[in-house]
């Protein structure tokens, strides 16, 4: 009788977290589309800023920023991770936090300096428990990063390579390729590459000629900045919907995990259910045939 | 024949705002208004804060950017602005505050300019939504 009662008390159990898992699918799969929107239209910006730049620097040769350069010794350097404030997203924070570990541990073999930024309440724990201490730490990037909040990070990075207090930007997250496939990566942001602005333009498309204002030097110089902003938005953004896909996997897998195992127990129930009533009608036939 | 229309886009890192037609807009470039008409020259430009007007037959729409930059191609005109806000949507009172904030003075010369550019903000926003006023009289 114990046994029977377990069985069904433990089947609850199992379909009420089904409950829970199939809810978090569904919200995940939300959240993802409305993620996925956001990058889709802040891609356009991206893509205009980069056709902006190429085109600038097609006709600006010889410029030198101080966001290009590469420094010849690179002494200090800014490792920024960018994982999630919650759980229960399976190996998403795991693979940035390996990345980024790697990546530290490279940099200590190299004996180089470096400060550590931490996004989201994961990558915080795991450092503490690694006794290490961040720089600083943001929570408040969740679904939806805002322009304005990374923005001002954005600025105190620029500030802090300007002024020589780092040589280096790199961050840790988690780039969408597509759908189906992110990675974990670590990018150097800082200083920019040239190559991203300086991208060939596609064949077959005439150079045109532009009218500056003012001249073209000019405008890239403001414009390098703003296409390290964007850079690093993206890489928000990017994280923003990896995590809610990351999610999603997780807790589909989770459900059907789920279902499986309400198929045994149910199975198991059913089982000991028919032993004991096999048992019981044995006992009855048993008491009979003593009487006799 | 040349196209008679221009086609205006305007993109922040957030979102697209606006994807439309018009026959005539104005910006503001770093250094004061510019107006484009349909058949310009192709043009790169860097934004100053201020009022973007659209004109597309008697109406007029305005809107406030915020710096950024400017393509102009083939009749289209590209603006890439970090924040853009319809004239409508102006809170005149969050405005007006943030404008008294930043006349407050400065204790470093390096927050001085960072004031000054917030009162130029605050000053082209407020400039935005009075206009937006002087057309509800005019109608």
């Amino acid at each position: 009788m114990a046994n029977t009662r377990m069985l069904v008390n433990r089947r609850k159990a199992v379909r009420n977290i089904r409950k829970i898992t199939r809810t978090m699918e569904l919200i995940a799969t939300a959240r993802f589309k409305k993620a996925l929107d956001r990058a889709t239209e802040a891609e356009a910006y991206t893509r205009k800023i980069t056709e902006l730049a190429a085109d600038l620097s097609a006709s600006a040769t010889n410029l030198s920023h101080p966001l290009l350069q590469k420094r010849d010794e690179v002494r200090n350097t800014l490792l920024l991770v960018i994982g999630s404030n919650r759980g229960l997203c399976g190996g998403y924070n795991a693979g940035i936090l390996r990345e980024a570990n790697q990546r530290l541990q490279q940099l200590r073999s190299e004996s180089a300096n470096f400060s550590l930024e931490l996004s989201g309440k994961r990558p915080i724990t795991f450092f503490r428990y690694q006794g290490m201490k961040p720089e600083r730490t943001y929570t408040q990037f969740e679904d939806k990063p805002r322009f304005d909040e990374v923005e001002e990070i954005a600025n105190r990075y620029i500030d802090g390579f300007i002024g020589g207090k780092y040589d280096r930007v790199e961050v840790a997250y988690m780039k969408f390729l597509n759908a189906a496939r992110q990675t974990p990566v670590v990018e150097t942001l800082l200083p920019l590459s040239p190559s991203a602005a300086q991208r060939e333009r596609p064949q077959g498309e005439r150079a045109v000629e532009y009218e500056f204002l003012p001249s073209a030097a000019d405008i890239l110089q403001e414009l390098l900045p703003v296409s390290f902003k964007v850079r690093l938005f993206k890489c928000f953004l990017d994280a923003a919907v990896s995590e809610q896909i990351a999610r999603r996997v997780t807790m589909k897998q989770a459900t059907e995990n789920a279902d499986e195992m309400i198929k045994t127990l149910t199975r198991q129930y059913n089982r000991a259910r028919q032993a004991q009533i096999t048992k019981e009608i044995a006992e009855v036939i048993g008491g009979a045939a003593a009487l006799e | 024949m040349p196209q008679r229309e221009l086609h205006c886009v305007v993109v922040t890192p957030e979102k697209a705002v606006l994807d439309e037609a018009a026959d005539f807009v104005a910006m503001p470039m770093f250094d004061g208004e510019l107006g484009v008409l349909p058949g310009r020259a192709p043009l790169i430009g860097r934004l100053g804060c201020g009022e973007l007007r659209l004109r597309r037959g008697m109406e007029v729409r305005r809107f406030f950017i915020d710096g950024g930059f400017v393509q102009v191609r083939a009749n289209t005109v590209t603006i890439l602005t970090a924040r853009a806000q319809r004239a409508e949507e102006i809170d005149v009172n969050a405005v007006s505050q943030a404008l008294h904030a930043a006349l407050a003075p400065a204790p470093t010369p390096q927050a001085h300019e960072e004031q000054f550019k917030a009162q130029q903000r605050a000053r082209a926003q407020l400039r935005v939504a009075r206009h937006r006023h002087e057309q509800a009289d005019h109608r």
